[in-house]
């Protein structure tokens, strides 16, 4: 059931920069959406111009049965998260949490009762009455996600809230806002330049590049069947191949000759060290020019003549070293190969 | 579309408000320095002063204590600044607290403290005499200089210390690793790094040095510099000569502009911003070394607040009429209670009155200029530079030349005090503002927005508590400048409106130290209050005072 929509959202900056170019998305009620994109993609300004800090130059954003673009940001009821906490210094904990039952004139009883759950929920019942100031980042974007979850918006907007954490407390608390989202059962709509935070926490997420729409999809969807070019860059890595004839020999070989793409690229896991058991794909001949070896798995990286390869292995035992120099078949399959049009759009390969 | 329209008012009101005390006071300054007497024009003004020894000699003389001052501030505030932020160094905070007496110390007192000392009839001067020493009297240039030294190094010392404690370690280290000696390293690694405070210090310690107009007044006996030669032209009896008068204001801006530009120039390139992983440490130095650290820093200090220290032990002495007899009493005070009640009472209500306004325009403006980015906020940021060089005299001759005749007179009245005062403050209440608006995240408002405050509840009950700390330590500060103001007072004050400074001033020329002594003292405690004030607000920060 579609909640949140954007309608052809276009935001101009100056004469010819255009930071959104005609985005649509729609979100579900209870959906956990995530806006995915480099730095620059128009992801922060799409978000907020649902929270109604800038608005639009064109497009229409419905919130239920509400143009939210006619209604001032202060009345939107719309939670947000903020990638600097924005965590009100001069405030306790508490009454920063309480911040925003004031406006809505929720009774005192009730207010003590619905902060101290919110706290509970971000497990920060024990530092109510502190001050913000000498917190770790990670306590204050807790104080943060209460205070925006407390008033029960009717949707709660995070801004790369992760991005100021250092790697382990952020894999801890996406899996927090995660189990929040959820528990609370919000439409949620969550930016972040980090492919693998996206696909962790979302139920769909959109990809973005330079203001437009690359791909809108599960995470499933989104790294395994990318539908352009950008799309399977920046979410995982890619092996783009090289031109020439041992291409044209590769893709004749697996029957792909009548799809005329512009380029063909394979993720590195989906490549492996060809063995006498292997009963379908290709073999391309190579030589080692790299082996690090990563423990869970290992990256090998092997010049071939479709340019240079490099290969994940899983669980490489402890005999699987390989000299650089050392000569190397590497195995393609079919659907592993993914092929793009001159537009970076995917050719379809026929299952 | 109301909010559009209040800060299109406070643009207008505030480009009104430099239109009429800063703009045309200045804009009459130029002009007069153009015309003659009968108001025709001419460039005889600044013919006479190209071609007159005495005016040359003016100026030479003032770019001698300039650089003077700012070569004596620039060795004593190193000095010290390197001592106390790379040095164990024991009492440093006490240090740092004499630094601030000799910085809100009321001007000129120290000249006079001085004279007290070392004049002719000095008393370290006479002590030395009976022992065998003669040393020549303080008077001349090399007074000037030593009082120029120890008045202005604060500003250089709390500079570079805020600058030296934030050069990072690492890069020292890195240095070293790579084979530099330990002067080399100062020069080519930690120097650099301090340039831009230092020359920072040294403009402060140079525009101030050059405006200064009681110093050489009562050190100089003779060695006359601009401040004090429009001063002389301004206020002869007969033969006032107010157009020479403008002109040499004129000369004197020009100088205070020149030097701001070059020191912009100079460091340009020199700005640094360290990270502070790895903060500098303190060296506990052993042996003689310590032994010198401590002298050197104590010897300073000391001589810094000396004047301070004169004051008050002097303020304390008995008095017969303005003759010190020996043995302590409070006089000086009763004097000051049963007769010049009434100059206390114009201080305190002429300051209050003027800080009043300073906070409530500056912050205004400031979060105008901080909030809303326009071709006019640049232009207004720029005008505000104005008042940072025009010597208080200056100001004072200006607000003569326009509110003298004309529609509105305000010569005479406390209402032209309070707004020289106001004026001179201004830029730095609006900056003060403006940077601490600066570092308040757009998204704490943005916050209380989306929590359902309107945007304007949301500046008052998130932007305007986060703030109001530093507008009052700002008012507090602005406060002991407005009180121990002479310059500008001096030429605008009447006999209904004498200040504190004012008054002191022409106690010293009367030789009624004992009086002066103890007013000089109560100027003291008030100020130090202030500062105490600030510094409970804003946290002990001694480059706030700068």
């Amino acid at each position: 059931m579609t909640y949140l929509t954007v309608g052809n959202a276009t935001k101009q900056f100056g004469v010819n920069f255009k930071a959104l170019d005609g985005v649509s998305v729609s979100v579900d009620k209870g959906e956990f959406f995530t806006l995915l994109g480099p730095s620059g993609c128009g992801k922060t300004t799409l978000l907020r111009a649902i929270a109604g800090f800038n608005d639009l130059t064109s497009g229409d954003i419905k919130l239920g049965d509400y143009d939210l673009r006619k209604i001032p940001p202060h009345q939107r009821d719309i939670g947000m998260v903020f990638q600097d906490y924005a965590v009100f210094p001069h405030l306790s904990v508490f009454d920063n949490v309480a911040f925003g039952l004031k406006p809505r004139k929720v009774p005192e009883a009730e207010r003590k009762a619905r902060v101290d759950e919110a706290l509970a929920t971000v497990r920060l019942s024990a530092l109510a009455d502190r001050m913000p100031s000498a917190m770790s980042g990670g306590q204050q974007q807790r104080i943060g996600i209460a205070r925006a979850m407390v008033i029960k918006p009717r949707l709660l907007l995070m801004d790369e809230p992760l991005s100021n954490l250092d790697a382990k407390l952020r894999i801890e608390l996406r899996e927090e806002i995660r189990d929040i989202q959820k528990q609370i059962d919000i439409a949620a709509i969550y930016v972040t330049h980090d492919q693998e935070e996206a696909l962790a926490i979302s139920d769909r997420i959109c990809v973005m590049s330079g203001g437009h729409v690359e791909q809108i999809g599960t995470p499933q969807d989104i790294y395994g069947d990318p539908q352009t070019r950008f799309v399977a860059n920046f979410v995982g890595t890619l092996n783009t191949l090289k031109s020439g004839a041992d291409l044209e020999n590769l893709t004749r070989n697996l029957g792909l000759s009548d799809v005329k793409a512009e380029t063909w690229a394979v993720r590195p896991e989906r490549l492996g060290l060809s063995n006498p058991a292997a009963r379908e794909g290709a073999t391309i001949k190579g030589t080692v020019s790299k082996y690090v070896y990563l423990g869970r798995e290992a990256h090998l990286q092997v010049s071939t003549g479709i340019g240079e390869l490099v290969v994940h292995i899983a669980n490489p035992g402890r005999n699987a070293g390989r000299a650089v120099g050392e000569p190397v078949s590497v195995l393609i399959t079919r659907d592993a190969l993914m092929g793009f049009d001159t537009n970076g759009k995917r050719l379809s390969t026929g299952g | 579309m109301s909010r559009l329209n209040f800060w299109s008012a406070v643009a207008i009101f505030t480009w009104l408000l430099l239109a009429i005390f800063l703009l045309l006071p200045v804009g009459t300054v130029l002009l007069s320095s153009f015309h003659d007497p009968n108001g025709q024009f001419t460039l005889a003004n600044y013919a006479a002063f190209l071609s007159e020894p005495r005016f040359h000699r003016a100026l030479l003389n003032t770019l001698v204590v300039g650089f003077g001052g700012l070569a004596g501030a620039l060795l004593l505030g190193a000095i010290m600044a390197f001592c106390i932020s790379r040095f164990v160094i024991f009492g440093s905070k006490f240090v740092s607290l004499l630094a601030i007496l000799a910085l809100v110390s009321p001007p000129f007192i120290g000249a006079y403290s001085w004279i007290v000392l070392f004049g002719a009839g000095g008393l370290v001067r006479t002590g030395l005499r009976d022992v065998g020493i003669m040393i020549p009297p303080i008077y001349g240039l090399i007074g000037i200089l030593i009082v120029f030294a120890l008045k202005f190094y604060p500003y250089v010392y709390l500079m570079v210390s805020g600058a030296l404690a934030n050069v990072n370690r690492s890069l020292e280290e890195a240095a070293e690793g790579l084979g530099l000696t330990p002067w080399q390293r100062t020069f080519k690694i930690s120097f650099p790094m301090v340039f831009p405070a230092l020359s920072a210090g040294g403009l402060l310690a140079f525009i101030h040095a050059i405006a200064d107009f009681g110093t050489p007044r009562l050190l100089g006996r003779g060695y006359n510099v601009l401040a004090t030669e429009a001063f002389t032209l301004y206020s002869a009896e007969v033969g006032s000569n107010m157009s020479m008068a403008t002109t040499i204001s004129v000369v004197l801006i020009i100088v205070s502009m020149l030097f701001v530009f070059l020191q912009r120039y100079m460091s340009r390139r020199n700005v640094y911003h360290g990270n502070m992983i790895n903060k500098p440490i303190k060296i506990k130095l052993k042996g003689w070394r310590n032994v010198a650290a401590h002298t050197v820093v104590y010897l300073i200090g000391l001589l810094g607040a000396l004047p301070v220290i004169i004051s008050i032990i002097y303020s304390f002495r008995l008095t017969n009429g303005p003759v010190f007899q020996s043995g302590f009493g409070l006089q000086s005070y009763t004097r000051i209670l049963f007769n010049l009640g009434d100059v206390v009472r114009n201080s305190l209500t002429f300051s209050v009155m003027a800080v009043i306004l300073i906070v409530l325009v500056g912050t205004i403006v400031g979060v105008y200029v901080a909030r809303r980015t326009t071709l006019n906020t640049s232009l207004l940021d720029a005008a505000f530079m104005i008042p940072f060089v025009m010597p208080g005299i200056v100001i004072g001759i200006a607000y003569i030349a326009v509110f003298n005749t004309g529609p509105v007179i305000l010569t005479g009245t406390a209402t032209i005090i309070i707004l020289s005062v106001f004026i001179r403050r201004l830029p730095y209440a609006v900056r003060t503002t403006a940077s601490a608006l600066r570092q308040i995240s757009p998204s704490m408002e943005e916050a209380a927005i989306s929590l359902g405050y309107s945007p304007f509840q949301a500046f008052l009950r998130i932007t305007v508590p986060l703030i109001v700390p530093g507008i009052i330590a700002g008012g507090m500060l602005s406060f002991v400048t407005a009180i121990n103001e002479l310059s500008s007072s001096l030429v605008l004050y009447v006999g209904s409106t004498v200040t504190m400074p004012v008054r002191i001033y022409l106690l010293i020329l009367d030789g009624d130290f004992g009086t002066a002594a103890a007013m000089a003292s109560i100027l003291l405690l008030v100020s130090g209050l202030a500062v105490y004030i600030a510094f409970r607000f804003l946290g002990r920060n001694e480059q706030a005072l700068l």
